[in-house]
């Protein structure tokens, strides 16, 4: 319609008076503002014009997607003819973090890469991913990350441009060229990456006098010097938990800090489906309670120096009673320190199940343990069957501990002239006996290239803003070797290059972008075939390269250098010792500026924002302290002071204290949160403390705990012991196996009526499945479920209030004794009620029931009375008790699913199934006139679950997984005596415990409600 | 005792002693009352109480503004306790507010004619109570600017409220009680406001009160249209002051939340509001009759009745605490068990039996005659009995929702500043109303207390009165 013209007989509409004198000026800007013809349908196109138009047009949409038009980015679509405006795409990439790489595949929306699932290809996540991938994303849009170079002189300092830093880096190479690169040392963190590592191979040929240093605060080393002593050489371990029925882990977080913690939650969690198959057993020792001894059927808290002895004793006993022939030269440790009983049950367990069992030892672990373990596995047939080794890619590396000693070393010496730290914050994270900072003032020319302006920037010369992984390109490994690829889904925000690109630029490499160096590693090191770019366009679509993985190994143990190494150990332990681990949340500290981490309550104390010295229950006694109360631990002439926090089952006479935490310089979020156990740090990078002290000071500090916490008053802990029972059901596998139906008690209630009309379903009726055997407590679903529904971050004080809103909460149950307890995990979220209790009592009906079945909130309509929480019996609604996007910057908004919508100030949110993904599910089966397939529509967290202990679908389809699982025998209903129906079922757990242990442990759980 | 007229005289003693002492006559009564707001400059104590009440009213306001720009995170509300202060202040006034209604209309039903020393003053305290009410479901709403969504109005959205929802209940049942309450009392007030304009010297006086006296003069039609409507009035307010506690009960009782899932709420929220009702009209009556030398019009007597009503409906209080004990035992269901057992001595014990020893223990002094009768006593016990009150709501609303199905979700609350300025502020509010009501309104009937003297009937004669006792 033309915006003027009248038409006859209707009425005159005028804007202005010139449009009513229809003044020739105003017919000009008319025709400008209004060309011809560009508002009017296309009524006299011709068919194959119009098609052509529209094919140009979603071409060329498709081109504005691309960030970098003369390097070609395959996308792993449905489409790869080009992008829908809006719709969203996936790209598969890697994000490598320390010891481990997950494959990935994020989402983009517009040109923004907003959420991040596994990659199906990939060996160790196969579309899983951890907490750390999730957040990861949140990470590309800290407002807090570096900008651009900066150039520190004297006191001051000023932004400088790349230009700037690429005249310095000429200086360098001529330089370097002309000494042969003497002076000049660079410190990497450990990567896989095969550019990096041919970058690395360049520089040194390059420059034959230059010092390539890797340093990893947390990493596998031990286990890396443990193969050495047994074989010779180091080795790197791939079991394959698939195939086994009996599994020890030695102080080693299978699921946690294990670099193939995915693939181990697969296979083992596989195995412990009681309903098809036989179940593994799994035992635990440990000092710290882990996500792996959450799930145990046995765990055995012990101290972290004394599992050695376990070790010895599991030795000791095999040679004994099983037959096992000894290494030469062992000698078993004394009795009395481990349960012998408890040795005994494992070690026939272990050998009724030869070449069907594994061993694993953690990073806690010194090498002797590793070395007796693969000692152990050997004895016990295990090797070849369920426990491979791979060799390691580069025998020569020297450990980090040496590799950062000696970097010290050699700086306080004056042999460091130019210090490169790509992607380190040594500053921060070594232990302060190495004092870094100090020897970092005897280098002329320091250069720390990294995502934020951190510790070590502070103290560098020159820093140079890091490209995050979203923005790379380059590659990795996975666990078992298998090439990965990774490229950018966006272009870098601020700049950043990536570590390779930096050498290239020292080396004054002509082939100096991510993108060409990816590609020269990958043709180099890779049988491409004569079509290098099919094969390039593939592994990036793909994200890895299959057939890649490296081939497996099998060396020799050496008996004796076992026997001689484990002979070597401390025959007793100290009285008390610290342990240290890696925080599960903020990792190593890398992650301290990534709120949704910070917020993230730790899975065994809730504890968000902050870390505590995790004390057992007889610890806190024997102190005199109760959680928040202020303790001084010193160790080695080092001294931190934070607040105490009495965990169950955290192994007598140890402290455990999370490192990560103590940042000074990580930006708005993470810097001043807790404190930096860096400095009690041995400089051997050991992580067991033995003989380190722990005093109460005046003082406490107010945690800020999403759940109340363990200590609690008697009548609260009376009502809690007698419902747990009922929320929480548990049972043993072989009664089970007998008997499915009568091995789990039920509730006991009057017969349910249903006081309103039937609801009914058209068409589907969404519902869920959890698998409580199957949570490890690992919070991947938490980081899911904010990535993808915008869920705020509120802060440790909110969170200190009651004022958490992640969606999902994981419920954490102890049961049994308090020194050693068992511990059962519960995701719980909107439970979607049939007769919903929140609906009813609202009084302007802003939460409804759908037709699906889903308890949908209506946001626009909630005003905020908060009744609908306070009448959910399960607690999952959570209020926007402030603004809480107010503070947000434009750049951290970009992270946000464009498909749920941020909620308001003073708005009621909750778990909705995903229902935007129900909603594009059910669309795209609609586009294809089909039905919905089962399996296709997955929510955020159950998507992401490592373990599988989540189920979605339709119950009104009665061959849908999640229906099955309904019809189990060990489905039950949270609360369902109140007859609010639930959509959830949750499967009880079924432990599979070793009847020779049961007995001495009490029997809990008779009572419920 | 055969005769009309000695019957109508019995009704106006109370225990032989006459409701109007110190030989007041009509227009004894009048100067009496009317002095008070007829007093060109008040007194110095009106203006320092009326300076703290004012201030604290402010305060109020200034938080309201507060909270308004912040948001409810303000207050100490959290998940698992989404109610906080401003619910228990609510249901605390909405029960202050039950005294006038209860002395207005049944007690006049009844013919308990000792209620028209007291009325007006409880009849105020009802409509600043209910207003001071009214502010916190209106304030307490995440959104306060969508709160009238809550209201059925018919506007584009074509949306309604959810009449499911017994907030929605409460809505309807407090806008009606204020409704009516604040019309009962009008129109109680129209003989006294035309005696006033009567006794008018300044024009503004004139014609303010003559605004509102809407043109009485006395006549007997007018008295008979009045009487009249005074009684529809009183049986319409009357299922009122059962209904509001009630419905207000139902947002509680509806709920699953154990300890709120119970049938004795509403009888068990009345009987409340009435004791502390009664408590709130002695705290207010007895400094105003010593203040304002209406210690004639309100007489010992009057007190001693009250005492009664607060000791028995304390009473009453007190069964319905142990009944919920029991039935908690007896239903068998250990949700319940545990809240009460919770309540009494879980976190929350001290404002348990701060309840218990406010609400049933200190009014039982009130079995002694001498102690119904001494003004300390009563004004001290009145007190104890609003705390208790407070504190009974703040046991319902808070403990029940901190504790309740799925241990891993409990939590604890406690109050920020704003919520205990919040609290300060409504008492701010109330009483600045009130000073307000005692400065420019006839705090007692003056017409209804004349009906209730002797001179009212022809034919009363002292002495022959006595003889017939």
């Amino acid at each position: 319609m033309s915006p003027v013209s009248g038409r006859g007989g209707e009425k005159e509409y005028w804007r202005t008076l010139e449009e009513l004198a229809k003044s020739p000026e105003y017919e000009e800007l008319l025709r400008r503002e209004f060309p011809e013809g560009a508002d009017l349908p296309p009524q006299h196109f011709s068919r194959r014009r119009f098609l052509q138009l529209m094919g140009a047009s979603v071409a060329l949409a498709g081109f504005s997607g691309c960030r970098w038009p003369k390097e070609e980015i395959v996308p792993y679509a449905h489409r790869p003819e080009g992008a829908v405006p809006g719709a969203s795409r996936r790209f598969a990439t890697t994000f490598e973090m320390g010891h481990r790489s997950t494959g990935l595949l994020v989402t983009s929306y517009d040109g923004r890469p907003i959420k991040a699932e596994g990659n199906p290809a990939h060996p160790v996540s196969a579309g899983t991913t951890d907490l750390y991938a999730q957040a990861s994303v949140l990470g590309l849009y800290d407002p807090d990350r570096s900008r651009a170079p900066y150039r520190r002189e004297g006191n001051g300092g000023a932004i400088v441009t790349w230009e700037r830093f690429e005249e310095e880096a000429r200086h360098i190479v001529t330089e370097s060229a002309a000494n042969g690169g003497a002076g000049l040392a660079l410190l990497t963190g450990r990567s896989s990456s095969p550019s990096l590592g041919a970058m690395k191979a360049r520089l040194l040929r390059a420059f034959p006098q230059a010092r390539w240093y890797e340093y990893e605060p947390i990493s596998w080393d031990s286990r890396r010097e443990g193969t050495r002593i047994a074989f010779g050489a180091p080795y790197e371990v791939y079991a394959d938990y698939g195939d086994a029925r009996v599994i020890l882990s030695l102080d080693n977080d299978l699921f946690g800090d294990d670099p193939a913690a995915l693939r181990n939650a697969r296979e083992i969690m596989a195995r412990r489906d009681p309903d098809s198959r036989e179940m593994n057993r799994l035992y635990v020792v440990e000092s710290v309670f882990t996500t792996t001894g959450t799930v145990a059927d046995h765990r055995l808290a012990l101290k972290g120096s004394d599992i050695a002895l376990f070790a010895g004793a599991l030795m000791a006993r095999l040679v004994a009673h099983h037959g096992v022939r000894p290494p030469d030269g062992f000698r078993s440790p004394e009795e009395g320190v481990v349960p012998e009983r408890f040795v005994a049950a494992v070690a026939s367990d272990l050998a009724q199940n030869r070449g069907r069992s594994v061993i694993t030892a953690g990073a806690n672990q010194g090498a002797a343990v590793h070395a007796l373990v693969c000692d152990l596995n050997e004895a016990l047939g295990n090797v070849g069957q369920t426990v491979r080794y791979i060799a390691d890619d580069d025998p020569d590396r020297p450990s980090h501990a040496e590799a950062i000693g000696k970097l010290a070393v050699d700086m306080r010496a004056g042999k460091v002239d130019t210090l490169v730290l790509l992607g380190t914050n040594p500053v921060y994270d070594a232990p302060a006996r190495i004092d870094f900072v100090s020897a970092m003032k005897k280098v002329r020319r320091a250069i720390h290239l990294g995502v934020y302006r951190d510790e070590t920037a502070h103290r560098s010369n020159w820093h140079l803003p890091c490209a995050h992984y979203l923005e790379s390109w380059g590659d990795a490994r996975a666990a078992d070797g298998t090439y990965c690829t990774v490229q950018p889904l966006i272009e870098p925000l601020y700049g950043g290059r990536t570590p390779a690109e930096l050498i290239a630029l020292l080396l004054g490499d002509e082939t100096r972008t991510g993108y060409e160096i990816a590609r020269r590693t990958m043709r180099e090191s890779l049988d491409t075939g004569i079509d290098f770019e099919k094969f390039w366009r593939r592994a990036l679509h793909e994200g890895i390269v299959p057939g890649t993985a490296r081939p497996f190994a099998e060396p020799a143990v050496k008996r004796s250098a076992v026997a001689e190494a484990f002979g070597r150990l401390p025959k007793a332990s100290a009285p008390f010792e610290v342990i240290l681990h890696a925080d599960q949340t903020v990792y190593d500290g890398r992650f301290a500026n990534n709120s949704w981490l910070q917020e993230i309550p730790s899975h065994m104390t809730k504890l968000t924002w902050d870390n505590a010295a995790n004390i057992g229950v007889a610890t806190a006694k024997k102190l005199g302290v109760a959680t928040g109360d202020l303790v001084r631990v010193t160790h080695g002439g080092g001294e931190i002071t934070l607040p105490v926090f009495v965990t169950p089952g955290q192994a007598a006479g140890t402290a455990a204290i999370p490192l990560g935490y103590g940042r000074t310089a990580a930006g708005h979020v993470g810097s001043g949160v807790g404190v930096n156990a860096a400095a009690i740090r041995p400089a051997d990078l050991s992580l067991i403390l033995a003989g380190a002290k722990m005093e109460k000071v005046r003082g406490r500090k107010k945690l800020a705990t999403t759940q109340a916490q363990y200590l609690i008053d008697n009548i609260g802990m009376q009502g809690r012991a007698r419902r747990t029972a009922a929320l929480v059901r548990e049972g043993e596998f072989e009664a089970y196996r007998r008997d499915p139906a009568g091995a789990l008690h039920g509730s006991h209630h009057p017969p349910l009526v249903n006081l309103w009309k039937e609801l009914s379903t058209s068409g589907h009726a969404w519902g869920m499945a959890t698998d409580l055997g199957k949570c490890t407590g690992c919070n991947a679903c938490l980081a899911a479920c904010q990535a993808e529904n915008n869920i705020p971050v509120v802060g440790p004080d909110e969170v200190a209030r009651g004022r958490g809103m992640h969606w999902i909460r994981i419920d954490r149950y102890f049961s049994g004794d308090v020194e050693d307890p068992d511990v059962t995990n519960q995701p719980l979220t909107c439970q979607q009620c049939e007769n919903a209790p929140c609906e009813g009592v609202c009084p302007v009906g802003a939460t409804q029931h759908s037709e699906e079945g889903l308890n949908d909130m209506v946001y626009n309509r909630c005003i905020g009375t908060r009744y609908c929480s306070n009448n959910c019996p399960y607690k999952v609604r959570r209020f926007n008790f402030f603004n809480n996007q107010k503070d947000l910057k434009e750049i951290e908004k970009m992270v946000y699913n464009p498909e749920v919508s941020p909620r308001p100030r003073g708005v009621m949110e909750k778990c909705s199934y995903c229902v935007q993904r129900i909603q594009n599910g059910k669309i795209a089966a609609r586009n294809e006139g089909r039905p919905l397939a089962d399996g296709e529509i997955t929510p955020a967290c159950a998507q992401v679950c490592p373990t599988g202990a989540i189920t979605f679908g339709d119950l009104t389809d009665k061959a849908s997984r999640v229906s099955k699982k309904h019809a189990l025998h060990r489905a039950y209903y949270l609360l369902e005596e109140l007859n609010i129906r639930p959509r959830n079922a949750f499967l009880a757990r079924i432990r599979n415990t070793n009847p020779a242990l049961t007995k001495e442990k009490e029997s809990h759980g008779d009572t419920h409600g | 005792m055969g005769t009309p007229t000695a019957e109508k005289a019995a009704e106006e003693q109370i225990h032989g002693v006459p409701l109007v002492q110190g030989g007041l006559d009509f227009t004894g009564v009048t100067d009496t009352v009317c002095s008070v707001c007829e007093r060109p400059g008040a007194t110095k104590g009106w203006y320092i109480s009326f300076a703290i009440a004012s201030t604290g009213a402010l305060t109020l306001f200034a938080m309201i503004i507060y909270l308004f720009w912040t948001g409810v995170g303000v207050w100490g509300v959290n998940q698992p306790v989404g109610w906080g202060f401003a619910i228990v202040n609510f249901v605390f006034w909405v029960g202050i507010g039950h005294a006038g209604t209860l002395i207005s209309a049944i007690l006049f039903l009844f013919r308990q004619r000792w209620r028209t020393g007291i009325n007006r003053f409880a009849e105020a305290m009802t409509i600043f109570a209910v207003i001071c009410a009214g502010v916190f479901p209106g304030i307490h709403v995440g959104r306060v600017w969508f709160a009238w969504w809550m209201f059925p109005l018919p506007y584009q959205q074509l949306v309604w409220p959810q009449f499911r929802s017994p907030l929605l209940w409460d809505v309807f049942a407090v806008s009606t009680y204020f409704t009516v309450s604040l019309l009962f009392w009008y129109m109680g007030m129209i003989p006294d406001l035309a005696t006033i304009r009567d006794r008018a010297t300044s024009t503004i006086r004139r014609l303010l009160y003559g605004l509102f006296a809407l043109g009485w003069r006395g006549s007997n039609r007018q008295w008979h249209r009045y009487e009249r409507a005074y009684l529809l009035l009183a049986a319409l307010a009357t299922p009122l002051v059962l209904s509001v506690h009630s419905v207000v009960s139902f947002d509680f009782a509806v709920a699953q939340v154990p300890g709120w899932h119970t049938t004795i709420l509403p009888p068990y929220f009345v009987a409340g509001a009435i004791f502390s009702g009664f408590a709130m009209v002695l705290f207010l009556a007895v400094p105003a009759r010593q203040i304002y030398g209406l210690k004639n019009l309100i007489t010992l007597q009057h007190l001693e009745n009250m005492n009664k009503i607060i000791l028995a409906t304390g009473m009453m209080v007190g069964y319905a605490y142990s009944t919920e004990f029991f039935v908690a035992w007896y239903s068998g269901n250990p949700y319940e068990q545990f809240t009460f057992m919770n309540r009494a001595f879980g976190p929350y014990w001290w404002a348990y039996w701060t309840m218990a020893t406010c609400n049933v223990i200190i009014p039982q002094v009130f079995w002694i005659r001498a102690a119904r009768r001494s003004i300390p006593v009563m004004l001290t016990v009145a007190f104890f009995v609003n705390v208790g009150m407070w504190f009974e709501r703040f046991v319902i609303v808070v403990t029940s929702l901190s504790r309740d199905f799925i241990p891993s979700s409990w939590g604890f609350y406690w109050p920020t500043w704003v919520d205990i300025l919040t609290l300060l502020g409504s008492f701010g509010l109330f009483f600045t109303l009130f000073l307000l009501f005692l400065r420019f309104l006839p705090m007692i009937a003056m017409a209804e207390v004349k009906n209730v003297m002797p001179q009212a009937h022809a034919g009363h004669h002292g002495g022959h009165r006595k003889e017939q006792v």
